[in-house]
C-alpha cells in the first residue's frame, strides 16, 4: 500500500474528472472578471464539459485497477459517469431559467455542480474506503453549498443546515466504519474485505453500509430527505435525486459485492439486512408519499422509494449467477430514474410560486392545485409530466416500466421473489399518487388567477424535451441501453 | 409476408392517426372528429383483409399473420404478434366497435375533442395489440396501455363521480396486473429465458404448488378486468361515470380482455391449476350471474343497469370456460362477441335518451316511445338480443353454455348451469322492466314531451349492430368457426395433461370433455 507509483495510464483513465474541474475553474474564473451581467453561456458551458466528459470516459478503454488497486475503471464506472455527466447536463438546463428569474445566476453555481459531479464520478469508480470518502466528501461538500443556495428562506436555510449535518454525521460514520475495516484486515480496498472476518469486520462494514444508506436515503436513513428535498433549489433537487442517488448506489454496489465474494456468515447477514432495508424504503417511500400535497415533497418521498427498487437489484446481485441480470438492471434503472426524475422536477420548478415582493415565502409554492387545468394551460407541459409521473409509477411503455421489469427480474433470477412481490405491490400504490398529480393537470380546472401564460424559456424547453424523448425511447426501444448495461455489468474487482 | 405486415397495419394504424392528429389545431374539432372517424374506419376495412384472410380449415396454422422482430433481445422480449381465430374474433369486434363509437361521441363530446379523439385512437392500438400480441411481456405492455387512455376518457370527459370512479378503475386493474408481471418473469425464467407465449406454452415445466401461484396471479389480473365477483366493485362505478364512448368500449372490449386472458394464457398455461381450481372459479360465475341480476332488479340509474347486466352475462362466460367442454368454450367465445354487440347497443341507447335528457335516472322517463318510436324499437331489439330470445345472437351463446356446462365432467356441474339459468329468467325481468319502465306507461314527464327520435347519424350509428344480432343469431356459424380450431386445441391439451394426471393416479376420474348427453347416464 505504501507508495504508490502513478502511472501515466493512472492519470489518464482520470480525464472526466480532469474535464469535470477544469471546467469549474474557467467558471470561477470568468465570474471573477464578469463584467457585464450576462451570464447566458454559463449554462451552455456547464452542459458542454459535461458532455465533453462524458465522450471523453466513453472514448478511453477501460484501464481497470489504477492508482495501486484503490480505484477501478471498467465498463460500470463509464456507465455511471455518464449517468452523472447526462444528469448534470439535465439540471444545468433545468437551473439556468431557475436561477435567472430569480436573480440567482452565478458562476459559481455551475462551478459547485461540476465539483460534485466530479466526485460522483470518482465515487463510480472508488475501489477502497478512503478513495470513497474522499470522493463523498468532495460530492457532498459541492452539493451542502448548492442546497444553501437560495439561503435567505427560511426552508432553504433549514434545508441546507439539516443536509450538512446529517451529510456530516454519515461521514463521520463510515470514517469510523472504515477505521474499524483496518483495524480486522489491515487495508481498506474494498477486495481486502472479504479476506477477514469476526464482529470488528462486521461493525465495521455495518458503518460503512450505514453512512452510504443516509446518502441513498434509504429507510430508516432517510429522514433528512423530505425537508431536504422541499427546502433545496429545485434544480439542486433534481441533481441530488439523481446523481448523489447514483454515485452512491454506485460504491454501495462495489461494497457490496465485495463483501458478498467472501463465503462467512457476515457475508450472509449482510445480504439479508440490505433485503430488510429494500422492503422497508419500498414500503414506507410509497406509504409516506401518499398523503403529501405538496409535489415537490412527494417526489421526495418517492426517490426514496425508488431507491427501495435499487436496493432490491443490489441484493439481487448477491448470487453470482444472477449478478450480471441484477447489475445491467440496476444501471438502467439509474439511467431510467435520472431522465425521469429530472424531468419531473423540472416541471415543478417552472411551476413553483415564486416568494413574493418582500421576499416572504409561499406556503404553497409547490400544492397539487399549481398543477390544476395545466393541461389547457401548457399542454406540451402537461404531457411531459404525465409521461414523466407514469414513468415514475412504472406503467408501459416508458422507460420506468423496463427499468422495473429489469429489476423485478434479477430479483426472480436470484429467488427474491418476496422481494419482487412487496416491489410490485408498492409500486401499484405508488400508481395512486403519481396518478393524483395526472388528475390535477387534466381533470381539474385551472384555479382562479393562474390562467395566465407560463413562459418556459429555450433551456427549459430542450431540458425538458430531451428528458421526455429519453423516458419514451428507453421505453420502447430499450434494447440499445439495455445492451450497453449489460455490457457495463462487469466489475472488475 | 404482405400477410404479416396486414397485421402490424392493424394494430398500429390508429396510433399513426394519433400522433398525427397531433399536429391538427386543437381549436377545429371537425377536423379531429373526421380524422378519428377516417383512421378507425381504415382500420376496419384494413382488418377485413385479416377476416377473409384468415383460414379457419382443420390443420391450418394455429397462429396466422405472423409477425416476429426481436426488441429487447437480451432479455428474451419479442415483438411477436400473430392472431388465433379467437382473438381474430375479438380483433374484428374491436375494430368494428371503434368507429361506431367516435360517431356516437360526435355530438355528445364537446370539450378537448382533439385529446378524446388522441385518447380513443390510442386506445384502439393497445387493445388490439393484447390480442394480437404472441409475447407475454409486449401483451402485459399493451394491456397496461389500454389503462391509461381509459382512465383519461373515464377521468376527463366522464360525469359528476368521475374522479372516484376513475382512480379506483386504474387502482383495482393495477394492482391486479403486477402480480401478474411478476408471474410473467417468473414464467420467462423458467422458460429458459423466453417469454416468446408459442415457445413458453411449449417448454413450460412448473410444479404444482408453483403452477397454482402462477396461475392465482394471472386469473386476479383477469378476473378483476372480466370483471369477476366479488372483484367487480370497480365496473359500475366506471361504466355509470364514463361517458358512452367509454362505456362502449369498457362494455365491448375490454371486458373481453379478461376473458380472452383466461382462454389464452390463464387455461393453457397452467391447465393443472386450472383443474384445481375450476370448481371455484365456476361457483363464483355462477354467483356473479344470480348477484348482478338480482342487482339489476333494484337500480334506479339506467346505465349502472347495464352495467351490473354485464357482471352477469360476463359469468355466463366465465361459466362456459370453466366446463372445459367444446360447447362451454365455444359458447363461452361467442358469447363474449354477443356480450359486445348487444351490451355495446345498449350503452349507445342509453347514452343517445342521455344527450337529449342529460339524466340516466329511470324515473325521469316513461311512454317515451311515444314520442321516440324508432328509439323504443331499437331498445326492444337490443333488449331481446341481450336476454337471449331464439332468433337472437344472445340465444346461441347462452344455450351453448349452459347445455355445456350441464354436460361437463365438473362436479355439481347440472347445478351450476341450472342455477345460471335463473340468470337468463331474471335477466328477462329486469331488462323488460327496463324497458316498460322507460318506453311504454303514460308520458308523465313534461319533460320528455320534446324528445327528438334518432336522427341519421345515430342509425348509422346503431345500424351495424342491429344488423350484426340478426346475423349472428341466424347465421352463427361463419363466426362460430374461426373459435373451432383453439377450442379443440385447448380441449385436446387438457386431455393430454388429464391423461398424465390418471398415470399418476388411476382412480382420477376425468374431469374433462363432454359427458355421454344422455340424461339417464348420470349417477
Amino acid at each position: 500500500m505504501t507508495g504508490i507509483i502513478v502511472s501515466p495510464a493512472d492519470v489518464t483513465s482520470m480525464l472526466p474528472v480532469a474535464i469535470l474541474v477544469a471546467g469549474a475553474l474557467v467558471l470561477l474564473m470568468t465570474e471573477v472578471f464578469l463584467t457585464s451581467g450576462r451570464r447566458g453561456y454559463m449554462a451552455g458551458l456547464t452542459v458542454v464539459t459535461a458532455v465533453l466528459a462524458a465522450l471523453a470516459a466513453l472514448a478511453t478503454p477501460p484501464a481497470g485497477r489504477v492508482f495501486g488497486g484503490m480505484a477501478v475503471v471498467d465498463a460500470f464506472s463509464t456507465f455511471v459517469t455518464v449517468i452523472v455527466c447526462g444528469g448534470l447536463a439535465l439540471s444545468a438546463l433545468v437551473g439556468a431559467p431557475w436561477l435567472h428569474a430569480r436573480g440567482a445566476e452565478r458562476g459559481e453555481f455551475y462551478a459547485l455542480s461540476l465539483f460534485a459531479t466530479s466526485g460522483m464520478v470518482l465515487l463510480g469508480s472508488a475501489a477502497d474506503l478512503l478513495v470513497a470518502f474522499i470522493a463523498i466528501e468532495v460530492m457532498s461538500l459541492a452539493t451542502y453549498a448548492l442546497a444553501a443556495w437560495m439561503r435567505r428562506g427560511r426552508k432553504p436555510a433549514e434545508a441546507a443546515f439539516k443536509y450538512f449535518l446529517l451529510g456530516a454525521f454519515s461521514s463521520a460514520l463510515l470514517l469510523y466504519g472504515a477505521a474499524l475495516v483496518y483495524g480486522a484486515t489491515g487495508s481498506t480496498l474494498f477486495a481486502d474485505l472479504s479476506r477477514a472476518s469476526g464482529s470488528l469486520l462486521f461493525c465495521g462494514v455495518a458503518l460503512v453500509g450505514a453512512g452510504l444508506a443516509f446518502k441513498i436515503a434509504a429507510v430508516p436513513f432517510h429522514l433528512w430527505t423530505p425537508d431536504v428535498y422541499e427546502g433545496a433549489p429545485t434544480p439542486v433537487t433534481a441533481f441530488m435525486a439523481a446523481g448523489v442517488k447514483t454515485a452512491a448506489f454506485a460504491v454501495l454496489t462495489r461494497v457490496a459485492l465485495a463483501v458478498w465474494a467472501g463465503a462467512g456468515a457476515s457475508s450472509t447477514s449482510f445480504g439479508a439486512v440490505i433485503a430488510w432495508l429494500a422492503i422497508l424504503t419500498m414500503l414506507f417511500g410509497n406509504l409516506l408519499a401518499i398523503p403529501q400535497r405538496s409535489v415537490k415533497r412527494m417526489l421526495a418521498y418517492s426517490s426514496i422509494a425508488h431507491a427501495g427498487y435499487l436496493l432490491v437489484g443490489v441484493v439481487s446481485a448477491a448470487a453470482v449467477g444472477g449478478r450480471e441480470s441484477a447489475l445491467s438492471g440496476l444501471l438502467f434503472y439509474l439511467a431510467a430514474y435520472t431522465a425521469t426524475v429530472i424531468g419531473a422536477f423540472a416541471v415543478v420548478g417552472a411551476l413553483e410560486r415564486r416568494d413574493d415582493a418582500a421576499g416572504r415565502e409561499a406556503a404553497d409554492a409547490w400544492d397539487l392545485s399549481r398543477l390544476s387545468g395545466l393541461a389547457r394551460r401548457r399542454p406540451g407541459l402537461a404531457f411531459a409530466m404525465a409521461i414523466f409521473m407514469l414513468s415514475l409509477a412504472g406503467v408501459p411503455p416508458t422507460a420506468g416500466f423496463i427499468g422495473k421489469l429489469l429489476i423485478f427480474k434479477a430479483a426472480i433470477n436470484a429467488q427474491a421473489y418476496p422481494l419482487a412481490v412487496i416491489g410490485v405491490l408498492t409500486s401499484a400504490l405508488g400508481a395512486y399518487y403519481y396518478l393524483r398529480v395526472v388528475v390535477f393537470m387534466y381533470m381539474r380546472a385551472p384555479e382562479a388567477g393562474e390562467e395566465g401564460a407560463l413562459t418556459l424559456g429555450p433551456a427549459l424547453s430542450v431540458a425538458l424535451a430531451l428528458s421526455a424523448a429519453a423516458v419514451v425511447v428507453l421505453g420502447v426501444g430499450p434494447g440499445p441501453i439495455a445492451e450497453l448495461a449489460r455490457a457495463a455489468s462487469v466489475i472488475g474487482q | 409476408m404482405s400477410q404479416a405486415n396486414l397485421l402490424t397495419i392493424v394494430v398500429f394504424l390508429p396510433l399513426a392517426g394519433a400522433v398525427a392528429a397531433a399536429f391538427f389545431p386543437p381549436a377545429e374539432p371537425k377536423q379531429h372528429k373526421a380524422l378519428a372517424l377516417i383512421v378507425t374506419v381504415a382500420t376496419f376495412l384494413a382488418s377485413l383483409g385479416l377476416w377473409f384472410g384468415f383460414d379457419a380449415a382443420p390443420g391450418a396454422r394455429e397462429f396466422q399473420f405472423e409477425v416476429q422482430a426481436p426488441w429487447i433481445p437480451s432479455l428474451g422480449i419479442g415483438f411477436h404478434l400473430g392472431l388465433d381465430g379467437v382473438a381474430l374474433l375479438l380483433v374484428m369486434l374491436t375494430t368494428a366497435l371503434t368507429p361506431i363509437v367516435v360517431l356516437s361521441s360526435w355530438n355528445a363530446v364537446h370539450e378537448r375533442v382533439k385529446e378524446f379523439m388522441i385518447a380513443m385512437l390510442v386506445l384502439e392500438t393497445a387493445m388490439l395489440g393484447s390480442f394480437a400480441a404472441l409475447d407475454l411481456i409486449l401483451f402485459y405492455v399493451f394491456w397496461e396501455a389500454v389503462l391509461v387512455p381509459m382512465y383519461l376518457l373515464i377521468g376527463i370527459w366522464g360525469s359528476e363521480n368521475r374522479l372516484y370512479a376513475t382512480v379506483k378503475f386504474f387502482v383495482f386493474t393495477f394492482v391486479a396486473s403486477v402480480l401478474m408481471l411478476v408471474a410473467i418473469i417468473y414464467v420467462g425464467a423458467k422458460a429458459g429465458g423466453t417469454f416468446d407465449y408459442v415457445q413458453v406454452r411449449q417448454v413450460l415445466q412448473v410444479s404444482g404448488p408453483a403452477q397454482r401461484w402462477l396461475f392465482l396471479a394471472f386469473a386476479v389480473a383477469f378476473a378483476v378486468k372480466v370483471p369477476m365477483f366479488p372483484l367487480h366493485t370497480w365496473l359500475p362505478d366506471a361504466h355509470t361515470e364514463a361517458p358512452t364512448a367509454g362505456s362502449v368500449i369498457l362494455a365491448g372490449v375490454l371486458l373481453k380482455m379478461g376473458t380472452f386472458g383466461f382462454f389464452r394464457y390463464a387455461l393453457p398455461l397452467f391447465p393443472e391449476a386450472t383443474l384445481h381450481y375450476r370448481t371455484a372459479i365456476a361457483a363464483l360465475a355462477v354467483i356473479g350471474i344470480v348477484y348482478g341480476a338480482l342487482m339489476c332488479l333494484v337500480q334506479k340509474d339506467m346505465k349502472r343497469l347495464v352495467a351490473y347486466s354485464s357482471v352477469s352475462h360476463m359469468g355466463f362466460v366465465m361459466l362456459g370456460l370453466m366446463a372445459l367442454t367444446a360447447e362451454g368454450l365455444t359458447g363461452g367465445v361467442y358469447q363474449m362477441l354477443n356480450h359486445g354487440v348487444s351490451t355495446g347497443a345498449l350503452f349507445l341507447l342509453v347514452g343517445m335518451l342521455y344527450e337529449r335528457r342529460h339524466t340516466r335516472a329511470i324515473a325521469e322517463y316513461g311512454g317515451v316511445a311515444k314520442r321516440v318510436p324508432w328509439i323504443a324499437a331499437v331498445f326492444v331489439v337490443v333488449t331481446l338480443s341481450s336476454i337471449g330470445l331464439p332468433g337472437t345472437n344472445g340465444f346461441v351463446g347462452e344455450f351453448l353454455i349452459l347445455s355445456g356446462t350441464w354436460l361437463a365432467k365438473l362436479a355439481h356441474s347440472p347445478w351450476f348451469s341450472a342455477v345460471g339459468a335463473t340468470g337468463v329468467i331474471l335477466g328477462a325481468v329486469y331488462m323488460l322492466l327496463l324497458v316498460e319502465r322507460v318506453f311504454f306507461g303514460p308520458l308523465q314527464n313534461k319533460k320528455n314531451a320534446g324528445l327528438l327520435d334518432l336522427s341519421l347519424r345515430e342509425w348509422v350509428v346503431i345500424a351495424p349492430l342491429l344488423v350484426l344480432i340478426g346475423v349472428m343469431g341466424l347465421m352463427p356459424q361463419p363466426f362460430l368457426d374461426p373459435a373451432r380450431q383453439p377450442v379443440d386445441r385447448l380441449l385436446s391439451r387438457f386431455a393430454q395433461v388429464e391423461r398424465r394426471l390418471q398415470e399418476s393416479d388411476p382412480a382420477r376420474p376425468p374431469t374433462t370433455g363432454t359427458q355421454p348427453p344422455a340424461l339417464a347416464g348420470r349417477e
